[in-house]
Formats: structure tokens, C-alpha cells, sequence
């Protein structure tokens, strides 16, 4: 009896597995039609109706033009990269994902090489910005599509600027030292991230470091180069800076802290992206009059820097149809589509096609244009050293950010110097 | 209780003078939540203001909240997950509590060292595994796959909350319904449980505020708008770039958290009352 | 406790011919075996398994999205040499520390003068748990804004008053940073432990007080030789419960300031997801989340001797 049941167990198993043996076929063969619909994970944007547009017009049109639903779901941009490792860990969930600073060679093997579209899109726009393929090309290989840079520039106060007598944009760091000392005796002091946020304290800190001439790793990408009289002087400068023109709660803050502080007329100056700008005008005009945005202050070397911050498109290897997600983006950054998205987005988002350098969203709001022009003196964290995960760990670790936070709260340059090298040692060292 | 003595002062002073300073702490962040949301945006960032009063009142953001967000959807997720779970949760839980507390028999040390390391591991640990799980089962994006996690959270905390109550009851009473016969399970379910009511109501009303409160697992597993719970709905779409939608947020927390208190403080009394009434002393 | 089979009287008929199957189920052990396996099986599944990998993962230097190297202890070596860990290390402890201390005393006095009788009594109840049932993330961000030395109303009387301007820097300065996020968990965790303790009062009978007053016996001498012993068991498992979780805390910080500034207020939770998440680490992150089980596990020995049969 017992023998019995397990022989009719057993050729259930069969059967069951013949079954889907079956429904793996019919499977495999439905993957040679097109999906019905394909998710695109995005960051939640501040801007409300750029997200409206995609959700309705485009995922419309795209639908009406293909028969494929086009599902966006956003994710706060603090959330995204968990997000974005789990769905890459486990090879599940969204088709795509917008993908950020260093994170197509994080997420490298799970990323669908799209040089081909890559190839495709740039010459329909007039050809890529080069330093862009610093963040998206991994070991020559396009993993994303570029969007846009989100740039972080100085976000000032222009009334106050000029109480005090300072009338053009300090052009160096010393210069905007001067008038930072003279805007915090008029009560109006600078602002700028020094704590653990995301991205408005990589946001500076790197460019002030290579505008000193400053490094934290060789351009061999091993050997650690923060070591040096260059990053000393960074680091002095640093101090004074915010000695002289900030207050200690910087020290602490998130990158919320100075759009709330900026909004708050608490402070005169900070580096932000153009979201100041934006909020201001929409909900306090009074301010947004009198807020300008500049490019980042040259220091001794005579050249000024910004961070990079790209966003890009990129697919899954999980994504159900690999053909069908490529087409869609090769749709959705075809200029006459994807010009609408950028133009809501008043140039939040810099495109990195040339084809837009001139493109009317600039002349939209022309104190926006310094986030064109900040686009070829942009690199990712790190630089120059080569992308790596050693290079997101130090990002991670809060190595350089740290570096100049513990000599604002008072640590010598040299003591908070070897703190760095030796961290970045560990992280860097061979293994 | 307590015996009462003296008159008003020695009452103000052991009474009124603690709990109105400890009221004061506890529900200043709710004052402060409730005008943030009702403070228009021009007055939220105003600093040369009192920050503690409002001068021009706006519903905008609840409106905004109500119509431009799926808030009221997250609310019944929320609810719906928490209470399942937390259901779940007290059943594994009675199943291990009542025999750890009640009876002894070998390897009882083991599984109570187990029951509580759960406990100890720590979520970030956890996380990329679980999702792993929770995909392979086919179960993204459905409020399932948080009600089937939040489990290993909670069964911890309700079995050694229900240990604590199970080891309080007195055996007679399980004594003599064995000697009159009845089997363990019946004794259980008919003598036993019912005389731990108090210790159910506060280990659900633990399992579910955690429940409720949960973010991780919640912001990892639901991506879609429509499957989130608050937290997890709120700060990915009320916090957006570097932009907090303060007074949304301020209000998202409000209704979220005023509603459960109105429900627990029905049960707050059963959970009190509950343990001082008869049956469980002597 | 074997089962002398008398004739059933109020429950339900046991049937006289209790078959060797069904006395094997009414054995002490074996009943506890039946009930405790199907939890077991379930926290072994979604515990057990995934704590196996995280172990495992701490071994490998594993990038995310990549396969894995065995590397034996090398994460935990890198973690031994990284002075931020150690700081991790003793942020964690003051955190939880101070909280937890705070939160013991603040909690049983409250529920001493809760046991009180008095007027809305109810209505005091309900509100006191309002921090517990608030989403945490969200009531941080409430926080958030009172913590900003711009708003806080500590700060504007401060400035109205002009004595200083801005005044102190909350989550700016180191030790500020710190004990900001333990008033803040203490705000959160005080209720729980209040209405616990309260419980816990509760069930101590009246007439212990009546003879212990009769002897003679002070206010304090009640409270120490009365109140504390028999509230000893709840006590200690409120304390346990907010240990662990203050040790492990996660959202409160991650929303503050995310271990800022300069890694004065960072945990081991946070740390290990900076790791594992920002940097893609997955095997480092997994050595830092394990790195917080040893000093939990010493608590966990004098719970689980607490816990115990027989020892209440």
C-alpha cells in the first residue's frame, strides 16, 4: 500500500514537472512578443508635474504608439539605492531604473550593456558631453543611458550680496570668503552642508579640494594622494570658511537642512542643486527674485570644479524583455519626446546631448545657465582616479566630507589629513 | 493603589506637578506636528515669527494630502498589514510562549535562547536574503510580502511578553480541568487563554505599533504606490530630491497616529484593567 | 502531573479509551514539541535561513551584483582596523545606555505617579502612547524641524530674549548631536515602558501595602522592599526589549542626521547599511550587522536564565 502511494506520489512529481517543462516553453515562446508593460523606477522628483508627465503623457503616448504600458514608480532619492540593489540582488521587480553617481559600475553585471542605443541616441542629439561617459561607460562598456546632471552650484542671495557691496559673484574661494565675512556681520551668514547628507557635501567639498589642486587617490586609482600641501591648504581654507562665514549647526545638517535654510532667510549662500531656486519661485516669489545660482569659486589653481551628478537610464538584466526596454528609451530621449520632459523639469535635469546646449529650456530661466556651463568642469567623487567600488566606499565612509567636518569642529589640519589617508589606505589597500 | 493621602499640595506635587511635565514633553512634538500643518508654507519657513502659534490657519495640506496622494490607501494597507500580522504573530507566539512557560521538557533552554537571538539579528542583516525569498515566491509589490516578514519581528516580542503573563497565572486552575479530565489542548484553549487576555492585548498592542511602524522591509518589498503603508508611502513621496513637504509629512503623521490612539486607548483599559481583574490573582 | 484519569465533570468527555496516540500527544514534551515546531519551522525559514546568509556574506567580500570570494575573517579584521567602527562601537553603547537608563527611570516613575487616582485618567492614558503608535520616521521628522536651532522653540527664547543667537546647535555639535537622538528615543520609548510598568503595578495586591504599612514600613521602604521586587520580572523584560532594540536602533538616526557630524551620532545599524547600501559592500556591511550580536548575546544570557521555567 505504502509502495503504492509513493509510486502515484512520484508519478505526480513527474507529471507536475512535465507540466512546467510545458508552461516553460509556452513561456519562453510568449517572451518573443511584446510585454504588455514595463516599469520604470524613477526618484521621486520635487517637481511634481515632471513626474505627472511621464506617468500620463508620455507613458500615454508610448502606449497608444506601442500597445506597452509604461508603469513609473518612484522612490524618494535617499530610498533609490536600496531599492535598486535589491531588485539588482535578486533579479526581480522594475525593468529599469534611473541610476545615479557611481552606480552603473556598482550595479555593472546586472546592467544591460546599451552601447548600441547609446551610439544611437547621441548622434539623433547631436553627440554625448564626454565627461559623462566617466559615470556610465564601465570598462567600455555604455551601462546607461545618460538623462541629466543635477548639478550643485552656489545658490546666493543677490540683494544681500549687494548690501554689502559685493555685486558679481565672487569669481575664487577667497573671494567669497571676503564676502562671507562681511554678509555674516549683516546677519546673513553662509550655509553649506557639512554633515552626512547625500549629495549637497560631496557637492562642494570635492570641487574645493581639486580646485586646490587636492586629491584623494592617484589617477592609478591604488595610491593615496590626500596626503598633501594642497589638501592642507584646502583644509585651512575650509575651516576659516566656515569659521568666518557659517554657524556650527552646518555641521550637522542633511541636505534638506539648507533648502529649508535658504527658504528660511537663515543664510545668504549655500551649494545646492536648482531646487532652491525652483521652490522659491513657486512658493515664496519674494525670495525667488532675489536668488541667483553661479558656478563653483576657482581656487589657487586657477580652475574650478563640480561635482558630477548624473542621472541615467539604465535596464535590468532581469527586465523581461531586454529589446523592448531599449526600444522604449531610444524613444524616450529622441529629442521631440524627451524635450518636453526636460523643459517641465526647467532645466533641473542638464541634459548631457549637445543638441540641448542651446535648447529654449535655458532661456526659460536664464539663472539656470550656469548649469550648462558647469557641465565640462564636472567629475564624479574621486576623481581623478578611475571609478571604483573603492571610491563608493570612501563616498560611503564619508571619508573626504568627514575630513573637512572634523577640522571645522576644530581638529588640527594635520591630525584630520592622516584620519583620511589612513582610512582611504584600508579602502584602497591591494587585496 | 495607592493609599490617597493629604490634601491638594501633596497631590500637586506627587501628581499634577510629574505627569504635567512629562504630558508637556510627550505631546509638544504633537503640538508642533499639528501646526506645522496647519501653518501655510510662507508662514512654516517664517523664523522672526513664534514659531508656536499659527496665524493664518490652512487645510491645504491635509487637502493636498487627501487628493494628491494615496494616502488614505497606505492608511487601510497599513492597517490591514498590521493586523494580520500581528494575528499571526500571536498565534506563533501563544504556541511558543505556552509551553516555555507552562511545562518542562528537554531543550526548552535551547528553544527559548532561539526565540530571543531572533530577536537580536539585526535588519540590515536580513534584508537582502528576505527579498531574495520574497521574490523567488513571486510576492513583490503585494502587501503579503511584508505580512509574511513582519512575523520574524514580532513572534520574539509576543512570545516573551506572553511567557511573562503565561508565568503569572497560578496553576490551580489548569490543575483541575486536567483533573477533571480535560486534554492539554483543551486546557489551553478553555481554561488557560482566556485568563490571559491582558497579556494578548498588550503584546498585540506591541505587534501592531511595530507592525505599523515598520520601514525597511516595507520600503524594500512595496514599490508600487498603491501597496505602500504610511511610512513607507510618506517619505517616498512626501520627501522629494532635497525637498520635504513639511506640512504634508506633518499631517500625514497626524492622521496616522491619532486614529490608533483613539482604538488603543479602548483597549489601554482592558490591557490595565485587565490584569487586576480576579481571576488572574489567587 | 501525570494524568490520574478521574471521570469528566465540566469539560469535555474524555473518551475512556485514550489510545496510545493520544497519550503520546498528552505527554508534557511531546505536546510542547507539537505546538512549539510550527514556529519554529517559520522563524527557521525567514530567520534562520537568511541570518545563515548574512553570516556567510560577512565571510565574502561580496560586492553588490557580483559573485562573492571567500575571504575568511577579512571583513572583520578591516572593521577592527577602521577607527570609525570603533566609534560606531562606542556611539552604540552611550546611545543605548542612556536611553535605556533614562527610559527605566523615567518609566517607573511615571507609572508610579500614573497609579494614582485622579480625573481623565483614561484620556491621560491614550494620549501617553501617542509617540509610541506615531510612524517613527515621520515623528522624526517632526523633530527634525524642532531640533533646527532656527525654529526650536528653546532657541527663539533664547533669541527673544536675546541671550544668545542662534543659540545651541542641536544636531550640529557632537555631544549635542547624541543626546538629541536619545531625548528623541526616549520621547518615543517612555510610553511603553510607562504603560508596561503601570500594568506591572497593577497586579500587586493592595493588602502587600496594608502589612507592610502596619510593620511600620516608610513610603521609600514600601516602594524598595515591596514595589521593586515584585516588579522585578517586568522590569527586566521591558529592559531587555529596550536594549535590543535601542542597540539596534535604525530609523531614528537614519532620518536625523545619518550618523553626522563627522560620525558622532552613527550606529551599528546605520553604519553596516552605509556600507552594504552606499557602498555596495554587501560582505563589510554583513560583518558590521554581526559585529553588533556578541555584546547583545551577554544580555541575552542573563534573559534567557531569567526566563527560565520555574524561576518567577
Amino acid at each position: 500500500m505504502a509502495n503504492i502511494i509513493r509510486a502515484a506520489s512520484r508519478r505526480d512529481v513527474l507529471t507536475i514537472s512535465a507540466l512546467s517543462a510545458v508552461g516553460g516553453l509556452l513561456g519562453a515562446a510568449r517572451v518573443g512578443a511584446a510585454p504588455k508593460s514595463m516599469t520604470l523606477m524613477h526618484e521621486s522628483s520635487f517637481i511634481p508635474p515632471y513626474d505627472a508627465y511621464i506617468k500620463t503623457t508620455m507613458a500615454q503616448a508610448y502606449e497608444k504608439a506601442t500597445g506597452i504600458k509604461i508603469n513609473y514608480d518612484v522612490v524618494s532619492v535617499g530610498s533609490l539605492q536600496t531599492r535598486v540593489t535589491t531588485a539588482a540582488e535578486t533579479g526581480t521587480g522594475p525593468d529599469m531604473s534611473c541610476v545615479y553617481f557611481n552606480w552603473p559600475y556598482l550595479f555593472d553585471e546586472k546592467l544591460v550593456d546599451v552601447g548600441d542605443i547609446a551610439e544611437e541616441i547621441g548622434k539623433k542629439g547631436g553627440g554625448w558631453h564626454d565627461n559623462v561617459k566617466e559615470a556610465v561607460v564601465v570598462n567600455g562598456k555604455w551601462k546607461a543611458i545618460p538623462f541629466g546632471n543635477v548639478g550643485q552650484l552656489m545658490n546666493y542671495r543677490t540683494d544681500w550680496f549687494d548690501e554689502v557691496g559685493v555685486k558679481e559673484f565672487p569669481d575664487t574661494w577667497d573671494g567669497l570668503l571676503e564676502a562671507g565675512i562681511k554678509l555674516k556681520k549683516a546677519g546673513h551668514p553662509f550655509g553649506y552642508e557639512l554633515g552626512h547628507g547625500f549629495g549637497d557635501n560631496h557637492g562642494w567639498l570635492y570641487p574645493l579640494l581639486w580646485s586646490y589642486g587636492g586629491r584623494e587617490v592617484d589617477t592609478d586609482g591604488k595610491t593615496v594622494a590626500i596626503d598633501s600641501a594642497e589638501t592642507a591648504r584646502a583644509v585651512d581654507f575650509c575651516r576659516e570658511f566656515y569659521q568666518k562665514t557659517m554657524f556650527e549647526d552646518v555641521l550637522g545638517w542633511t541636505d534638506v537642512s539648507n533648502n529649508k535654510a535658504f527658504l528660511a532667510e537663515q543664510i545668504s549662500c549655500t551649494n545646492n542643486a536648482e531646487s532652491i531656486l525652483y521652490i522659491a519661485k513657486k512658493d515664496f516669489p519674494d525670495i525667488g527674485k532675489v536668488t541667483s545660482q553661479a558656478q563653483n569659486p576657482k581656487g589657487p589653481t586657477g580652475q574650478r570644479f563640480h561635482i558630477l551628478a548624473p542621472w541615467s537610464h539604465a535596464i535590468f538584466t532581469h527586465a523581461q524583455d531586454v529589446k523592448a526596454a531599449k526600444e522604449f528609451l531610444v524613444w524616450l530621449m529622441d529629442p521631440k519626446n524627451v524635450a518636453g520632459w526636460y523643459d517641465i523639469a526647467v532645466s533641473y535635469y542638464a541634459p548631457f546631448l549637445h543638441m540641448f546646449d542651446n535648447a529654449p529650456m535655458w532661456t526659460a530661466e536664464p539663472r539656470n545657465l550656469p548649469y550648462r556651463d558647469s557641465l565640462e568642469t564636472s567629475h564624479l567623487p574621486g576623481w581623478p582616479a578611475p571609478i571604483s567600488r573603492q571610491q563608493g566606499e570612501s563616498v560611503a565612509k564619508y571619508v573626504v566630507v568627514d575630513m573637512f567636518a572634523k577640522a571645522c569642529g576644530g581638529k588640527s589640519t594635520k591630525e584630520v589629513i592622516a584620519d583620511a589617508a589612513a582610512q582611504l589606505k584600508q579602502i584602497f589597500k591591494p587585496a | 493603589m495607592m493609599v490617597e493621602r493629604g490634601g491638594w499640595r501633596v497631590k500637586s506635587v506627587r501628581l499634577w506637578l510629574p505627569l504635567g511635565a512629562y504630558m508637556i514633553f510627550t505631546l509638544f512634538p504633537f503640538y508642533w506636528m499639528a501646526v506645522t500643518s496647519l501653518k501655510p508654507n510662507s508662514e512654516l519657513y517664517n523664523r522672526k515669527i513664534m514659531p508656536l502659534i499659527v496665524y493664518h490657519p490652512t487645510f491645504k495640506h491635509y487637502v493636498d494630502l487627501l487628493t494628491e496622494t494615496n494616502f488614505l490607501v497606505w492608511t487601510w494597507n497599513t492597517f490591514l498589514v498590521a493586523t494580520i500580522s500581528t494575528a499571526i504573530s500571536l498565534v506563533f507566539g501563544v504556541m511558543l510562549a505556552y509551553p516555555l512557560a507552562r511545562m518542562r521538557f528537554a531543550g526548552s533552554a535551547l528553544i527559548a535562547f532561539g526565540v530571543a537571538a531572533t530577536y537580536l539579528v539585526p535588519q540590515p542583516l536580513l534584508f537582502i536574503p528576505l527579498a531574495d525569498i520574497i521574490s523567488s515566491l513571486g510576492l513583490n509589490d503585494t502587501l503579503t510580502s511584508v505580512i509574511l516578514t513582519y512575523p520574524t519581528l514580532l513572534i520574539p516580542f509576543c512570545a516573551w511578553l506572553l511567557m511573562g503573563y503565561f508565568r503569572s497565572v497560578p496553576h490551580e486552575l489548569e490543575d483541575a480541568a486536567r483533573i477533571d479530565g480535560a486534554t492539554r489542548l483543551q486546557t489551553m484553549f478553555k481554561v488557560f487563554l482566556p485568563l490571559c487576555t491582558p497579556g494578548f492585548i498588550s503584546a498585540g498592542i506591541f505587534a501592531f505599533t511595530l507592525a505599523q511602524n515598520e520601514f525597511l522591509y516595507a520600503l524594500i518589498f512595496l514599490t508600487q504606490t498603491d501597496v505602500r503603508t504610511v511610512p513607507v508611502g510618506a517619505i517616498a513621496e512626501l520627501v522629494k530630491g532635497d525637498v520635504f513637504y513639511w506640512g504634508q509629512l506633518m499631517a500625514a503623521a497626524l492622521l496616522g497616529s491619532v486614529p490608533v490612539a483613539i482604538i488603543y486607548s479602548f483597549f489601554v483599559e482592558h490591557y490595565v484593567a485587565g490584569l487586576t481583574a480576579g481571576a488572574v490573582k489567587q | 502531573m501525570s494524568t490520574t484519569a478521574l471521570p469528566a465533570a465540566v469539560y469535555v468527555p474524555v473518551p475512556r479509551r485514550a489510545s496510545g496516540f493520544r497519550r503520546w500527544t498528552e505527554r508534557e514534551d511531546v505536546f510542547s514539541w507539537l505546538m512549539i515546531i510550527p514556529p519554529v519551522v517559520f522563524l527557521l525559514l525567514l530567520v534562520g535561513y537568511p541570518l545563515a546568509y548574512g553570516v556567510w556574506l560577512s565571510l565574502e567580500n561580496r560586492p553588490v551584483a557580483r559573485a562573492g570570494t571567500f575571504v575568511g575573517l577579512a571583513n572583520f579584521i578591516a572593521d577592527a582596523h577602521d577607527p570609525v567602527f570603533w566609534q560606531v562601537v562606542q556611539n552604540t553603547f552611550v546611545y543605548t545606555f542612556f536611553a535605556t537608563v533614562l527610559k527605566m527611570v523615567g518609566g517607573l516613575g511615571l507609572a508610579l505617579v500614573m497609579n494614582q487616582d485622579f480625573k481623565f485618567k483614561n484620556t491621560v492614558r491614550a494620549l501617553m502612547l501617542l509617540p509610541f503608535i506615531v510612524p517613527t520616521v515621520l515623528s522624526t521628522i517632526a523633530w527634525m524641524w524642532i531640533l533646527d536651532p532656527a525654529f526650536a522653540p528653546v532657541n527663539w527664547f533664547l533669541r527673544y530674549l536675546n541671550i544668545a543667537n542662534p543659540g545651541p546647535s542641536w544636531l550640529g555639535n557632537a555631544h549635542l548631536a547624541m543626546m538629541s537622538l536619545i531625548i528623541v528615543n526616549v520621547w518615543r520609548g517612555l510610553p511603553f515602558y510607562g504603560i508596561t510598568l503601570l500594568a506591572g503595578l497593577q497586579t500587586i495586591s493592595p493588602e502587600l501595602y496594608e502589612a507592610a504599612t502596619i510593620d511600620g514600613a516608610s513610603t521609600w521602604d514600601r516602594f524598595v522592599y515591596v514595589t521593586l521586587p515584585l516588579l522585578k520580572p517586568v522590569i527586566y523584560i521591558v529592559t531587555m526589549f529596550s536594549v535590543i532594540f535601542t542597540f539596534a536602533d535604525f530609523q531614528l538616526v537614519y532620518v536625523l542626521t545619518r550618523g553626522g557630524p563627522a560620525n558622532a551620532t552613527h550606529l551599528f545599524a546605520t553604519y553596516a547599511f552605509d556600507l552594504a547600501m552606499g557602498a555596495g559592500q554587501l560582505g563589510l556591511g554583513a560583518s558590521v550587522a554581526l559585529a553588533m550580536l556578541p555584546p547583545l548575546a551577554l544580555i541575552i544570557v542573563a534573559m534567557s536564565i531569567y526566563m527560565k521555567p520555574n524561576k518567577s
